[in-house]
C-alpha cells in the first residue's frame, strides 16, 4: 500500500464502519470473517469498533507499551487507518505492492526476513483439558538483524522481531 | 487464531506497540538470525518472547475490548528458495513509504510454534505442515544509512 490506495482504503474502512453501526449485537461481525491476524482487512475491525469504545470503560488502547533507552525508533511512514498512522507496511498482502519496505525500524541497515504464514495450531485450555485445533492465517513474521541508531541516537547492532 | 471454520478470531498475540510507534517489534537474540542471501535462506528462532492476547486484531490496534493477556511465544520461521531477486530503491519521502533500498529475494517461509497465554497453551503443527503466502528476505537500508 501507498499513500495513492490510502483513499481506497479509508473508503472500505469508512464503509465497513458504516456496516458496523448498523450491526447488532448476538451475531458474528464482519471482522471475524477476516482471514488474518495481520492481514491489514482486519485492521478494518479496529476502526469500526474503536467509535463505539471510545467511551466505554473497557480497556482503552493497543499503544500501551512505554518506550524504553536503546530500543530501535519506528518507520516514519506506514499505514493510516482511521487517520492514525501504524508505522508498519504489509507488502504483498491484500493487493499491496510488493515493493513496499518490509522493515519496521528506521535508521537501520541490515539484513530483512519477512512472511505471512498459514498452518495449523492445538490449543489446550490448562483449568478444563479441553483442546482444539485452531488455524493461524496470514500471520506475519519478520526480522531485522544489523546495525540501527537507536532512541538515544547510538548505533548499535542487534536484531529484532515483528511478531 | 480463529475458530474452527475458521469462524471467529480469538487470539492476537503480539507484543504491542510502544508510545513511540514502534510496532509490534521487539528485540530478539541475535544469534536466533541467521542469513544467508547467496543460497536464499534465512531462519529466526526466538523462545519465551513476551507477548500479550488482545483476542482480535481490533482491540491490540484501537483498544476498547478486554485488557491484554500477558504470555510468552517461541517460534521458527525457515525462509528458503530463490523465486526473484529483486532491488528496490524509493526515494519518495519516508514519511509516504519511501527513504529505503534493499535487495530482496522473494521465497517461500514455514513456522512452527508455541505459546502459553493465560490457562492456554498452544502448539502449531510442525513447520513442514505450514505454508506461506508471502516471503521475503534481503538486506535493506533506510533512515540515516539510506544512500
Amino acid at each position: 500500500m501507498n499513500f495513492r490506495d490510502i483513499p481506497m482504503w479509508e473508503s472500505a474502512i469508512k464503509a465497513r464502519a458504516h456496516h458496523h453501526t448498523h450491526s447488532h449485537t448476538g451475531h458474528t461481525h464482519f471482522w471475524q470473517h477476516a482471514m488474518s491476524r495481520r492481514q491489514f482487512a482486519r485492521t478494518a475491525a479496529g476502526t469500526a469498533v474503536v467509535g463505539a469504545t471510545l467511551a466505554s470503560g473497557l480497556w482503552r488502547s493497543g499503544l500501551a507499551k512505554a518506550t524504553g533507552s536503546n530500543e530501535p525508533l519506528p518507520i516514519p511512514g506506514g499505514i493510516i487507518l482511521g487517520g492514525q498512522t501504524f508505522h508498519v507496511f504489509g507488502p504483498g498482502l491484500s493487493g499491496n505492492p510488493p515493493d513496499q519496505e518490509p522493515s519496521t525500524i528506521t535508521d537501520f541497515n541490515g539484513f530483512v526476513g519477512l512472511a505471512y504464514l498459514n498452518g495449523m495450531v492445538t490449543r489446550t485450555n490448562m483449568q478444563t483439558g479441553e483442546v482444539d485445533t485452531l488455524p493461524f492465517l496470514f500471520s506475519d513474521m519478520r526480522f531485522m538483524q544489523g546495525v540501527f541508531r537507536d532512541t538515544d541516537g547510538r548505533v548499535q547492532q542487534g536484531a529484532f522481531a515483528l511478531v | 487464531m480463529y475458530e474452527p471454520g475458521p469462524g471467529a478470531q480469538s487470539h492476537d498475540l503480539n507484543p504491542g506497540i510502544k508510545t513511540d510507534g514502534l510496532f509490534w517489534t521487539i528485540a530478539i537474540s541475535n544469534d536466533g538470525v541467521k542469513v544467508d542471501l547467496g543460497k536464499g535462506v534465512a531462519s529466526m528462532k526466538a523462545t519465551n518472547v513476551p507477548i500479550d492476547d488482545y483476542g482480535t486484531i481490533g482491540n491490540a490496534l484501537f483498544g476498547g475490548g478486554p485488557a491484554p493477556i500477558p504470555g510468552v511465544v517461541s517460534f521458527t520461521v525457515e525462509w528458503r528458495g530463490v523465486n526473484e531477486r529483486i532491488n528496490i530503491r524509493n526515494d519518495d519521502p519516508p514519511a509516504s513509504g519511501g527513504g529505503f533500498a534493499g535487495e530482496f529475494i522473494r521465497n517461500t517461509a514455514q513456522m512452527e510454534w508455541t505459546a502459553t497465554v493465560g490457562d492456554f497453551t498452544f502448539v502449531s503443527d510442525p513447520l513442514e505442515t505450514s505454508s506461506s503466502v508471502f516471503a521475503e528476505i534481503g538486506h535493506e537500508r533506510n533512515g540515516g544509512f539510506f544512500p
